[in-house]
């Protein structure tokens, strides 16, 4: 009976998708995620990849995706640009804003994916699709059942980005679907770095489900940062794919605000030798919020490098869930990996649930995790307020303290001041 | 690894499988004639039938857990004889007669004399008067009030406590395998120590002449009143022997105010031959209840034997400053897989948690540690460390581990640690350099690695559990 409702309310967000009218390259993809949608349901508590995060508040809610056209001007995303960005690309729930995009079409491109798609339909088709798997993922098969758009960066071999490109996604209308979607192929040996920030500019329930791919080929450096400021009443569901060749290297920083419910599903798949990826995540939630990510690190060759670190910030009767799975394939042998997942509970209602999880199948590797879950220190506590600080600055500065660590490492000064002032307010707040 | 190391492991298990149960069996399958008939052959009072039926019906609505880490083929509960008198087993007259390969075992593994004839199958008398000796301590132990014996014979002498504690733990519907084990246990073992009282020696299975033959599904229920402590050692190190491919048993601890209960287990059923063929399945619940302020419970385990391990003893703390403890080394070898782990439940007060838990994978087994830190929002001031550590003897092994923490509790400390290793080729070098083989540099690595457990193990078990994992490693080391 639960199955029923399950796949009619998923059949029900498939509603309002783009039909294949115009005969493009992604006819076929669309069908098949449409297909998988039929197939797949809607996750609950019972699937050990949703225990802890109960979905059952987003099926209470009707979303529909808006198709209009954007009816937002530049001042009132003023407050969200970044100083250091040349190359802007805005979607308004959903949908792609020309007005307020400044695209990029010279042997590096900037655009809207639907634009480029003509010109770049080869390179586009051979990833997109193909690295945010969706065979067992009922959110990723939405989107991509609705792919008609999306941001793409296309960078040649050798090309380096010296500014960052900022993909800004917002949401101003109540109950509406956004699908959006990223697509990053970096070339051989090209450097850039990738600001994919999601904001609101309403107060109201709406449903952000993104995916993105981030595909680097050999040497290729991404610089991903990944902020999530949704409303408070947001359904946020993302998904980002990355997948790193030869001496290639990734590194994102993926911060979370907002959203009542954010499921955050990243997979690191390093396909050869010699890969690298730094991962920083950072959640910061109270009231009743929940901030689930579930990050898979896959180190499929040898040499592999990689280091995350997962932090939580909690308060309210907030709950936090942090699913790290590092897994090291046989014969990837010399992989080094370090995880470690930290979370700050603020409260008496709080709670965190974290699981860092390794697999391992090859005998010659350096593999550590670690967890802590805990409260301020209180010698800290006590040493700040030794040198006159009040209990609650003290708490504060080293609650800021223990999340600006991630923040630190955005490379982008605008962005990261921003953010650690977001963080203070939070924090002082709490 | 280098072709040294290559050399050193994958010998064969010595002894072979022996199967030499004849008793009064019942026919295969599982029913609720089939339990009513366990409970009329042992004579068992209306509520233990109740009890058991209860857990058949919830049995009966349940599927067997299929979340661990683990594949084997799935277990017919119908082709199964749930009853099964024992008879004693054939005695041979004098040590000469003894298998000399199993007599090499024990030398190697450095049991006593008078053990080996017992575990042989001897006929104890001859060489080793166990009968007096086991009537001794029996004769000691009842002194001072400690009961300590056959859990059959428990429900016909202390049908109170049985009533009182049975299933306190380990409710019958807890799992599947709980269940089944509630609803056909034939025997095993329970013993209580009163209040104030500690137990002054440890408790084996060894001495034990009334459980000889617990068999598949056994129960052990050990209760330790305010103020009483008691050591506990299940198993032994020598190979087991047994014809039951499925062997689901319960165990339950409860330790009242001030209490001290510390549970010791070396296990080293047949695990199978080199391909994975045959082996023990070995689905087992152990769980401890910490009910009395201050109590403690600690568990310790060497998990080295079974095709299949699927075994997590818990600690419930709900007495305000009760300890709960996790020691374990598992090791697999060949096709053996293992999914082991325990739970922490803080419920109380300023509890306290510790685990240090070490696996050994080599060949071609799987080794996961899966475990479960929960801190009810009720248990201010609790603090848990865990610690899983994972070493890896060639590449076509795996470690895995899933530790969940589940922390609702913003007053708590938890701390969770995991690493994988490996023997260092510049190890084994450094200790060639000062004159040592690789076999003792390999099983001198592997102890130090697991020192943190051995540590927690009786003198005796320590010294047999540190030469058993040589043993078992013997020609895998590659």
């Amino acid at each position: 009976m639960m199955q029923v409702a399950n796949n009619s309310y998923l059949a029900g967000l498939l509603e309002g998708r783009p039909f294949a009218d115009r005969g493009d390259a992604l006819n076929r993809l669309r069908a098949g995620a449409v297909e998988r949608v039929g197939v797949l349901s809607l996750p609950s508590t019972r699937d050990e990849d949703w225990r802890f995060t109960d979905l059952a508040p987003l099926t209470k809610m009707c979303f529909q995706p808006y198709r209009g056209v954007p009816a937002i001007v530049e001042s009132d995303i003023a407050r969200y640009s970044i100083a250091e960005s040349a190359q802007r690309l805005v979607f308004v729930d959903g949908v792609y804003a020309p007005q307020l995009s400044s695209p990029l079409n010279g042997g590096i491109v900037v655009s809207s994916l639907a634009a480029a798609l003509p010109a770049h339909a080869a390179a586009i088709v051979a990833d997109l699709g193909r690295r945010a798997l969706f065979d067992n993922n009922a959110f990723t098969a939405l989107n991509t059942a609705f792919l008609n758009d999306g941001a793409l960066v296309l960078l040649p071999r050798n090309a380096a980005l010296d500014t960052p490109v900022h993909l800004l996604f917002v949401a101003t209308r109540k109950e509406a679907a956004a699908h959006p979607r990223c697509l990053v192929l970096a070339g051989a040996g090209s450097r850039a770095t990738v600001i994919e920030e999601y904001v609101a500019l309403t107060e109201d329930a709406y449903l952000t489900n993104a995916v993105g791919e981030f595909v680097l080929a050999d040497d290729a450096q991404l610089t991903h940062v990944r902020v999530q400021r949704e409303s408070r009443q947001a359904f946020h569901i993302g998904h980002s794919a990355v997948a790193l060749a030869h001496g290639s290297r990734y590194h994102g920083i993926h911060a979370g605000f907002g959203a009542r419910l954010s499921r955050f599903n990243l997979d690191v798949v390093q396909n050869a030798e010699g890969a690298e990826c730094e991962i920083g995540g950072l959640a910061i939630i109270d009231g009743s919020q929940l901030a689930d990510t579930h990050s898979s690190i896959d180190h499929a060759r040898a040499h592999g490098v990689s280091r995350q670190q997962h932090k939580c910030i909690v308060g309210g009767s907030a709950r936090a869930v942090f699913n790290g799975r590092i897994v090291v394939r046989q014969g990837a042998q010399l992989t080094n990996s370090a995880q470690s997942s930290r979370n700050l509970l603020l409260s008496e209602r709080a709670r965190v649930d974290t699981k860092p999880q390794l697999e391992i199948f090859a005998d010659d590797v350096k593999c550590a995790h670690g967890a802590t879950v805990g409260q301020l220190d209180a010698d800290e506590v006590f040493y700040l307020k030794s040198r006159g600080l009040s209990e609650s600055v003290a708490r504060s500065l080293l609650t800021y303290a223990f999340g600006a660590e991630i923040l630190h490492a955005i490379p982008v000064a605008s962005l990261r001041d921003r953010l650690e002032k977001m963080l203070l307010a939070q924090t002082e707040r709490a | 690894m280098s072709s040294i190391l290559q050399n050193l492991v994958n010998k064969p298990y010595e002894h072979g499988f022996v199967t030499d149960i004849e008793s009064d069996t019942a026919a295969k399958g599982l029913s609720e004639a089939t339990i009513r008939m366990i409970s009329a052959k042992k004579n068992e009072p209306a509520w233990l039938l109740e009890f058991r039926l209860k857990a058949y019906a919830h049995w009966l609505t349940m599927t067997p857990p299929a979340w661990a880490n683990v594949h084997y083929p799935p277990v017919d509960f119908q082709a199964i004889s749930y009853y099964s008198a024992p008879k004693p087993k054939k005695k041979l007259a004098s040590m000469d007669e003894v298998d000399p390969e199993l007599l090499k075992t024990f030398e190697k593994l450095g049991v006593p004399m008078n053990e080996r004839a017992k575990l042989a199958g001897v006929a104890v008398d001859v060489i080793f008067d166990s009968v007096s000796v086991a009537t001794t301590y029996k004769a000691k132990l009842a002194e001072v009030g400690i009961i300590f014996c056959s859990i059959s014979e428990a429900v016909h002498e202390h049908p109170e406590l049985i009533q009182k504690y049975l299933g306190s733990v380990v409710p019958v519907g807890d799992n599947f395998y709980a269940a089944l084990n509630s609803a056909v246990f034939t025997d095993g073992s329970f013993c209580f120590i009163p209040k104030g009282v500690k137990c002054p020696m440890d408790l084996s299975t060894y001495f034990r002449i009334n459980t000889e033959s617990s068999g598949q599904f056994e129960r052990t229920l050990i209760i330790a009143e305010d103020g009483a402590s008691v050591s506990y050692l299940e198993g032994c190190t020598a190979p087991k022997f047994d014809s039951n491919q499925l062997h689901a048993a319960v165990v339950e601890l409860v330790a009242l105010d001030n209490a001290d209960i510390k549970y010791s287990t070396v296990q080293n059923w047949y695990a199978g031959d080199e391909n994975g063929v045959g082996g023990i399945y070995n689905f087992v619940t152990k769980r401890g209840l910490c009910k009395g302020v201050n109590s403690r419970i600690s568990w310790t385990q060497v998990e080295t034997g079974s095709a299949i391990t699927w075994k997590y003893p818990s600690c419930v703390l709900r007495g305000e400053n009760s300890v709960g403890e996790f020691y374990s080394v598992a090791l697999t070898n060949h096709h053996q897989q293992a999914d082991t782990g325990t739970k922490m439940i803080h419920i109380g007060k300023n509890t306290r948690s510790k685990i240090v838990s070490k696996g050994i994978s080599a060949g071609v087994s799987s080794n996961s540690y899966r475990g479960l830190v929960r801190i009810a929002p009720t248990a201010a001031g609790a603090r848990n460390y865990s610690q899983c550590d994972s070493m890896l003897i060639g590449d076509k092994c795996s470690a895995n581990t899933f530790p969940y923490i589940d922390v609702r509790n913003p007053g708590a400390q938890v701390e969770h640690e995991a690493s994988t290793s490996k023997i260092g080729e510049d190890q084994l070098f450094y200790f060639a350099q000062r004159g040592i083989g690789a076999e003792e540099a390999v099983s001198m690595i592997i102890n130090g690695f697991c020192k943190d457990v051995f540590q927690q193990l009786p003198m005796e078990f320590a010294v047999e559990a540190t030469k058993l994992l040589g043993v078992k490693l013997e020609g895998s080391v590659g």
